[in-house]
Order: C-alpha cells, then sequence, then structure tokens
C-alpha cells in the first residue's frame, strides 16, 4: 500500500513538473525570450508525451529566434500529431515561404485528415468490420439460415474494412514515418551515388523533405520531393517522426 | 585524361580475321564540283573476294568501277585481309544527290551498303569537307583534315562551327581523330580538351566512320561537344589530344631487312607498338561582348535562339490550392548558364522559386527545351495567371530579343490562411528573392484549439488495438468452428459416425462383461450391429435375412433366448460357461466382421 502511494505521489510530482515547464516556456515567450522559451519547450516534450499544441509553441519560438528550417520541422510535426490544426498549418506556409520551398499540392489524404479525426476514423471502421463479421456468421447459426443478416453482415464488413483502410493510408504517422528533414545550412545534396564527388542531381534548400529509403554509412538513399531518386549525406537530414 | 582504354577500338581499327567478313563505302568527299571526280570506296574486309556492280545507276552522276586493291596484314599469326573497291564518281549537273545503298556479294551472303550524299555545286570550287556523320549537330564547311602524306599514321583536327562569337554563346565542337586503316591499337575513352577562358562540354560518345583522306583510307573517332566563351577579346583553343596505343607498321630486325626485303611477306609482320598522344592544331576564336545597348532589364544571361510557350494547371483551384504555371523555353543555346523567365502582373498571387528541367534532344546539351514551373497561389480571387516575359540575346542578329506570353485564364480563389495583400505591400518573393521570416500574426490559446494525438504510434501499431483484434478474431474462428461441429453432427455422414463408435464401444464392453450381465450385452450389441432397434421380432427378421451362415443365426436367435431367460425365468438362468462365452463371442466377432466390411 505504501508503494502504490509512492508511485502515485511521485507521477503525480512528475506532471506538475512538466506543467511548470510549460507554464515557465510560455511565460518567457510572452517575455520575448524566444531562446530560453524553445529550451523549456524542448525539455517539456522529452518530458511528456508529443502535444501537437507544444510543438506548434515550440515552432513558433523557434521562428522568432530566425531558424526556419527547425521551426518548419516542428510545425509539421504539429500537423502530424492533428493533422486539422489550422494555426499550424497555416504558420507552416508562412515558414516555407520563408525559406523558398514551394506549396506542395494538397492530395486527397491531405483533405481527408484536415476534416476527419483518424483515430476516430479507424476506430469506427474496426467496429462496423467486426459486427460484420459476427453478423454475417449470425446467419448460419441453427434456427435457419437468414439471408438478410449475411448481406447486412458483409457491407458492414466491407464498409468497415474501407474506413481502416483509409485511415491506414492517410494516417501521417504511417505515410510519414520514412520523411526527413534537410537543417542543414545551405540545404543538402542529391547526388548519384554515395560519394563526394559524384554528380549531383538536385539541390535542396533548407527546410525540404526528403523520404529516406535506406542507408549505407553516412548516406542516405532517397526520394526528392520532385520523384528524383539519389543519395544525401545524413548529417543535418533529421526524421520528421522522433526516434524513440 | 583517364587510362581508359576501350576495347570497340580495336575491332574498329584492325582489319578483320577471314572470318568475320564486314563491307563499309565512304565517299573521298561529300562536296565536289561539275566534272570534278570524287573516289566512292567499298572496303571488304575478312573476304578474299567480292562481287561488286562495274556501275552505279544515278541521274547526274557518272559512277564507274576504277579498280580494286587488296591489303594483307598479319597479327598474332592471323592473316587477315582488306579490300578494295575504288569507283569514280563524275558529277554532271550541280544540286544534292543521293547514292543508293547497293548489293555486295560474300561467298553467297549479300551485304548492303549505306545510301550516301553528295553535294555538286556548279560555281568555283568549294573546299571539300569530309563527310560528317548522321548524328553530327550540322557544322559549317571550312575544315579539310590537314594534308597528309600517303601513309601517314594519324592525325587529329578540330572543327569549329564558328569563328567569332559572343560572351555566352555555345559553339559547336568537333574532334576528329584518323587512324590509318593499316594499323590497330587502341585508344582513349575521352579527349583531353580545355583552356582558360572558356568552359566545355561533356563529350558525346565517340562515333567512328570510315574516310578517304587523299587517296588512304582511314577510321575517324569523331567527339562532339560545345564550348562556351566566358570573356571577350581573342581566345585561344589550345590543341585537344586523345592518347592511344598503337601498333604501327614496323620494319625488319636491324641488319635483317635486306634478308626479308627478299621475300614478298606481308603487312603486319614486323610492328612496333607505341603509346602516342595525338594532337589537334590550337585555333583562335574571337569573343565579342554582349552589347550593352538595348539589354532588356530582366535579362538573366540567355544567348541563343528561343521560343517560349506557357501552359497552366489546374484550370480551377481552390481556396489555397496551388496552380502550377509551366513555362517551356525551347531551341538552341546556352541552357546551362540562363535564368528563368520572370512573372508580370503578377500582383494578387504569391509566387515561389520555379525548379527547372532540361531535355536535350542531342548529344551536347545545344538544342533542347527546359521547363519552369511555378507554382502559385493567389492571395485574391483570380481569373488569369501573371504573364510571363523572357528576355535572351540572339547572336545571329546581335540583337536582344523579347518573348511575352499573354496570361492564361485560370479559375483560382484566394488562399485562406494567407493574408490579404494590403495595399502598398512589395511584391511576390520571386527566385532567389525569399520573404522575410513571418510568425504567425495571432497568437491563439493553443492549448484551447490543439488536441489530436498524444503518440507517434498509430492507432493500428498500438499494442490494446492489437490485443483487442486479436481477441476477437479467436473468438470469430471460435463460432466458426463450434458451428462447423454442429453441422457435422447433425448431417448424415456425423450420425453414421456416432452410430458406428457407438456399436464399436459396445463390442467393447462386451469383452469386459461380467457373467450377469454377459447376455443382455450380447443381445444389445446384436440389435445395435443390425440396427434393429429394441424390437425382438425386427431383430429376428433381420438374422435371417442376413447372409450369415444358418449355423450363426440359429446361435445368434440362441443369444436372444438365453438373454430372455436370464432376465425373465423364475430362478433366472445358469451364468454362461468359459466356452459357452467363447462360443457366443466368435459368433459375434464373425457378425462384426462381416458388417464392418
Amino acid at each position: 500500500m505504501k508503494n502504490r502511494l509512492a508511485l502515485v505521489f511521485f507521477l503525480a510530482l512528475g506532471a506538475f513538473a512538466r506543467a511548470d515547464l510549460l507554464s515557465d516556456a510560455r511565460a518567457r515567450f510572452q517575455d520575448g525570450e524566444y531562446d530560453q522559451a524553445a529550451k523549456l519547450f524542448e525539455q517539456s516534450l522529452e518530458k511528456s508525451p508529443p502535444s501537437a499544441a507544444v510543438f506548434y509553441e515550440l515552432g513558433r519560438a523557434l521562428n522568432k529566434t530566425g531558424q526556419e528550417a527547425r521551426s518548419a520541422l516542428n510545425f509539421r510535426r504539429a500537423l502530424i500529431l492533428d493533422p486539422r490544426f489550422a494555426p499550424a498549418r497555416s504558420a507552416l506556409q508562412e515558414a516555407n515561404v520563408a525559406l523558398g520551398i514551394p506549396p506542395v499540392k494538397q492530395g486527397w489524404r491531405t483533405r481527408v485528415v484536415e476534416r476527419i479525426p483518424l483515430d476516430a476514423l479507424g476506430l469506427a471502421g474496426t467496429v462496423l468490420f467486426w459486427a460484420g463479421a459476427f453478423a454475417g456468421l449470425s446467419a448460419f447459426f441453427p434456427r435457419g439460415f437468414r439471408g438478410g443478416r449475411l448481406v447486412a453482415g458483409i457491407l458492414s464488413l466491407l464498409l468497415g474494412l474501407s474506413l481502416v483502410l483509409a485511415a491506414w493510408l492517410c494516417d501521417p504517422r504511417i505515410s510519414l514515418a520514412n520523411t526527413a528533414v534537410v537543417l542543414t545550412n545551405g540545404g543538402s545534396s542529391l547526388r548519384s551515388s554515395p560519394a563526394d564527388q559524384s554528380e549531383k542531381l538536385a539541390s535542396l534548400p533548407q527546410g525540404s523533405t526528403i523520404d529516406i529509403l535506406s542507408q549505407r554509412g553516412r548516406w542516405f538513399y532517397g526520394q526528392a520531393p520532385g520523384g528524383t531518386k539519389g543519395w544525401f549525406l545524413t548529417e543535418g537530414i533529421v526524421p520528421l517522426i522522433p526516434p524513440p | 585524361m583517364k587510362r581508359v582504354f576501350v576495347s570497340l577500338a580495336l575491332s574498329a581499327l584492325l582489319p578483320v580475321g577471314l572470318h568475320a567478313q564486314e563491307v563499309a563505302v565512304g565517299l573521298s568527299a561529300n562536296q565536289a564540283q561539275v566534272g570534278e571526280p570524287v573516289q566512292l570506296m567499298v572496303t571488304v574486309r575478312g573476304a578474299r573476294g567480292a562481287d561488286v556492280p562495274q556501275t552505279l545507276e544515278v541521274k547526274g552522276l557518272r559512277i564507274n568501277l576504277a579498280g580494286r586493291s587488296t591489303q594483307f596484314e598479319m597479327r598474332n599469326l592471323k592473316m587477315s585481309s582488306t579490300l578494295t573497291y575504288t569507283y569514280l564518281v563524275v558529277p554532271q549537273f550541280e544540286g544534292e544527290f543521293t547514292i543508293p545503298s547497293f548489293d555486295v556479294r560474300i561467298e553467297g551472303k549479300t551485304f548492303r551498303t549505306q545510301a550516301m550524299r553528295l553535294s555538286v555545286g556548279g560555281g568555283t570550287r568549294v573546299p571539300q569537307t569530309p563527310a560528317l556523320p548522321q548524328n553530327t549537330a550540322p557544322l559549317p564547311p571550312g575544315q579539310l583534315p590537314p594534308p597528309t602524306e600517303e601513309g601517314e599514321p594519324f592525325f587529329a583536327d578540330l572543327v569549329l562551327s564558328k569563328r567569332k562569337v559572343y560572351v555566352g554563346e555555345v559553339v559547336p565542337v568537333e574532334l576528329r581523330f584518323y587512324f590509318n586503316s593499316r594499323i590497330g591499337g587502341q585508344v582513349g575513352e575521352r579527349p583531353n580538351f580545355g583552356g582558360e577562358g572558356l568552359t566545355v562540354q561533356k563529350f558525346s560518345n565517340a562515333a567512328k566512320r570510315e574516310q578517304v583522306v587523299n587517296g588512304a583510307n582511314y577510321v575517324v573517332f569523331s567527339f562532339q561537344s560545345a564550348i562556351t566563351a566566358v570573356k571577350s577579346g581573342t581566345l585561344q583553343i589550345p590543341e585537344a589530344s586523345l592518347e592511344a596505343r598503337l601498333q604501327l607498321p614496323g620494319r625488319a630486325p636491324q641488319g635483317m631487312g635486306d634478308f626479308f626485303n627478299n621475300f614478298p611477306l606481308p603487312q603486319g609482320m614486323f610492328t612496333d607498338n607505341r603509346e602516342v598522344t595525338i594532337k589537334t592544331k590550337p585555333a583562335q576564336i574571337e569573343v565579342l561582348p554582349l552589347p550593352k545597348e538595348g539589354r532588356p532589364e530582366d535579362f538573366s544571361g540567355a544567348v541563343g535562339r528561343f521560343a517560349m510557350e506557357a501552359t497552366v494547371s489546374p484550370k480551377k483551384a481552390s481556396s489555397g490550392e496551388p496552380v502550377n504555371l509551366k513555362v517551356a523555353v525551347s531551341g538552341q543555346g546556352n541552357f546551362e548558364g540562363m535564368g528563368a523567365p520572370v512573372l508580370t502582373g503578377d500582383e494578387g498571387w504569391r509566387s515561389y522559386p520555379p525548379s527547372d528541367k532540361f531535355q536535350s534532344t542531342d548529344s551536347i546539351g545545344f538544342t533542347g527545351e527546359k521547363t519552369y514551373e511555378f507554382a502559385l497561389i493567389a492571395r485574391q480571387d483570380q481569373t488569369r495567371t501573371p504573364g510571363v516575359r523572357f528576355s535572351y540575346f540572339d547572336p545571329a542578329t546581335g540583337k536582344y530579343s523579347e518573348l511575352v506570353q499573354e496570361p492564361l485564364a485560370v479559375d483560382a480563389k484566394a488562399g485562406g490562411t494567407t493574408p490579404p495583400v494590403a495595399s502598398g505591400t512589395p511584391g511576390t518573393p520571386q527566385a532567389g528573392k525569399p520573404a522575410p521570416s513571418v510568425a504567425p500574426a495571432s497568437t491563439p490559446d493553443v492549448t484551447v484549439m490543439a488536441g489530436g494525438a498524444t503518440s507517434w504510434t498509430s492507432l493500428f501499431s498500438r499494442r490494446e488495438f492489437l490485443i483487442a483484434n486479436a481477441s476477437l478474431a479467436i473468438a470469430w474462428l471460435a463460432v466458426v468452428l463450434v458451428l462447423t461441429m454442429r453441422k457435422f453432427t447433425e448431417s448424415r455422414a456425423g450420425r453414421e459416425l456416432a452410430r458406428k463408435k457407438v456399436v464399436r464401444d459396445a463390442f467393447a464392453g462386451l469383452k469386459d462383461a461380467g457373467p450377469p450381465d454377459f447376455y443382455e450385452k450380447a443381445r444389445d450389441y446384436i440389435y445395435l450391429r443390425l440396427d434393429a432397434g429394441a424390437d425382438d421380432l425386427a431383430a429376428a427378421a433381420k438374422i435371417d435375412s442376413s447372409a450369415l451362415s444358418p449355423e450363426a443365426k440359429a446361435s445368434l436367435h440362441q443369444v436372444i433366448e438365453r438373454h430372455g431367460e436370464t432376465k425373465y425365468a423364475a430362478g433366472g438362468s445358469p451364468p454362461p460357461s468359459v466356452e459357452e462365452r467363447q462360443s457366443v463371442m466368435s459368433i459375434l466377432k464373425e457378425l462384426e466382421a462381416r458388417y464392418e466390411k
């Protein structure tokens, strides 16, 4: 009993500490101490589960200190956690303009995630799927076959499967799992082979995103936004989704 | 220069062994005057003879076979030969002529030559220009290979398309390396070429052809490229060089020459292996500066001749959605060095530095199309895209030109998240002019507005989700299993299977039955086995109609009677003796065996 009480006490203490960090960070931001605010937001994120709001605030603090690429990275992270977070989307657009990165045309996935909460969509799909699966099965219970129940079950199963599939395809935590951002000053070069002297295929400005396909030593093999594939130096390239 | 030598050169330079037959044709010049004869050479390799036509019929040309010569060469103890049939081509009148392909028969096989073009002029004689390979860019006449002595093994030539150029103008060049067909060897992959004040494009792959120069047959390797002068004045173009490892015809060892000269030895008996560097002669061109007069403000360094066209997609864009303005600049010029076109009338649009992509239609990047893509977002509702303007310097006219694309129709709604353009706001960010860093104007209470996930793990990868679904899947499978078993039990096969089991159990129970129960269990087994229910009469009828022997039938009746006695007779019946029991069991085993079948 004593042990349990101690655990609850420490958990509560941790929550208070995080809340203090956030309050402190926000206060620093209000006072114009953006560097300090950014550090405190980062500490808060290290100690607590990821939060779209805190990533957004961190991005704003970094933006104020002139670190556009890092601020864009954090706006992107906020949008991964909450794709419907309009201020983060707007801030990302502004940061991209400052970095000289052209906007990407919104695909159907973005449109879906901006409108529908994905976890709810996935859960609804799962419930419908299993309801359909059991309803379909009940058509074969004793007391005679029931065709209507079978049809309803199949329809519900298919609808649920579609919703689950849509949630799966649209979830940025899945679709952007291998995406990284160029943070190097002056951007990064896409080369034809993993060698410093190899042919330069394209230049990517700071803040650009890359889809990482594989890694060999200090080189990533990846795809630039235009679709060109090649090799990038790993230095200064940060995964969009922070590693655990 | 890279010391990479290619073996393809060897096969090109060496006369091929007798087993590999090959036919090649070439003209000594591709330009001539009326009455001036030109030689048409048909070279046959790997054969001792060939059937060739005596004359060729081409209106305006008189073509007659003039003679035949043979060359032998010995290499690595293998003898090879080259036959050359020489035709004299005498133009009758001026014009452009095509000497058609014709058949050459070698040991029953027919080889078809390539068609050739001959240009015949009527005026004063123009200098002869060696025929260009088909894939070369058209170069003006002017450079004749240097006069060679008969048998000169190799020489090189630099062909420039212009001698007077502008700064930034791309000038196609061709480097030609001539090797007498009697020598063999290997040549380097790429020539060395370059100098101060000019940039050189990547070389094309070597093109190979044969050519007669001053009566001698040469294999020519030509490399195409383009140079661009970067400063004005007289520009010295240094020599270009190509390394080669050649097997030159040699002489007999010292003191043995007189001896070998007494015998008709084939050529190639003695060879001299040498590494050589073949060089072109240096040249010079005059480079003019681009005039300041008439230079447009938006001139971005394009020199050449260009055309421009633009398309927009999508034609309808919702709020905040970018439209893509694609501008294609095509023609001939310095695509690498030129800047992007500029947008005009783009107030009300937010534009971004364009991406570009160049698609060359030749091997040296001189001709092609460069496509620029502008991403545009409407700041205000728009019905037309911005216009596009592209300025360049045309070296042919010596003047600047301007290409203008009028705005294209589009229906774009103003972006919802971008602030409207305030009056007096400077223009949109353009290429090379990134907009200043702008933090979101408002400071919303994000703790209220933001929601979303609190984990980087998606719903589908979470442990709770996976466990819940696995449990549901197991439950579903269990229900399927129960339903299937029930269906089977209710089926005819299931029932039959169950009955068989009961019969088997009854027979097995008989062995362990005690004396009081033995006859009862035996009777029960008989009823079950014959499927007679509990009806004595039906059982008796089934026994009688069975295929058992009469003795067995009597025994079965007796078992049923003994059961009756045991059960109903006063005082009961004595328990079965061991012999009696064995006898009953053997009868029942016979019954079991028959019905199991």
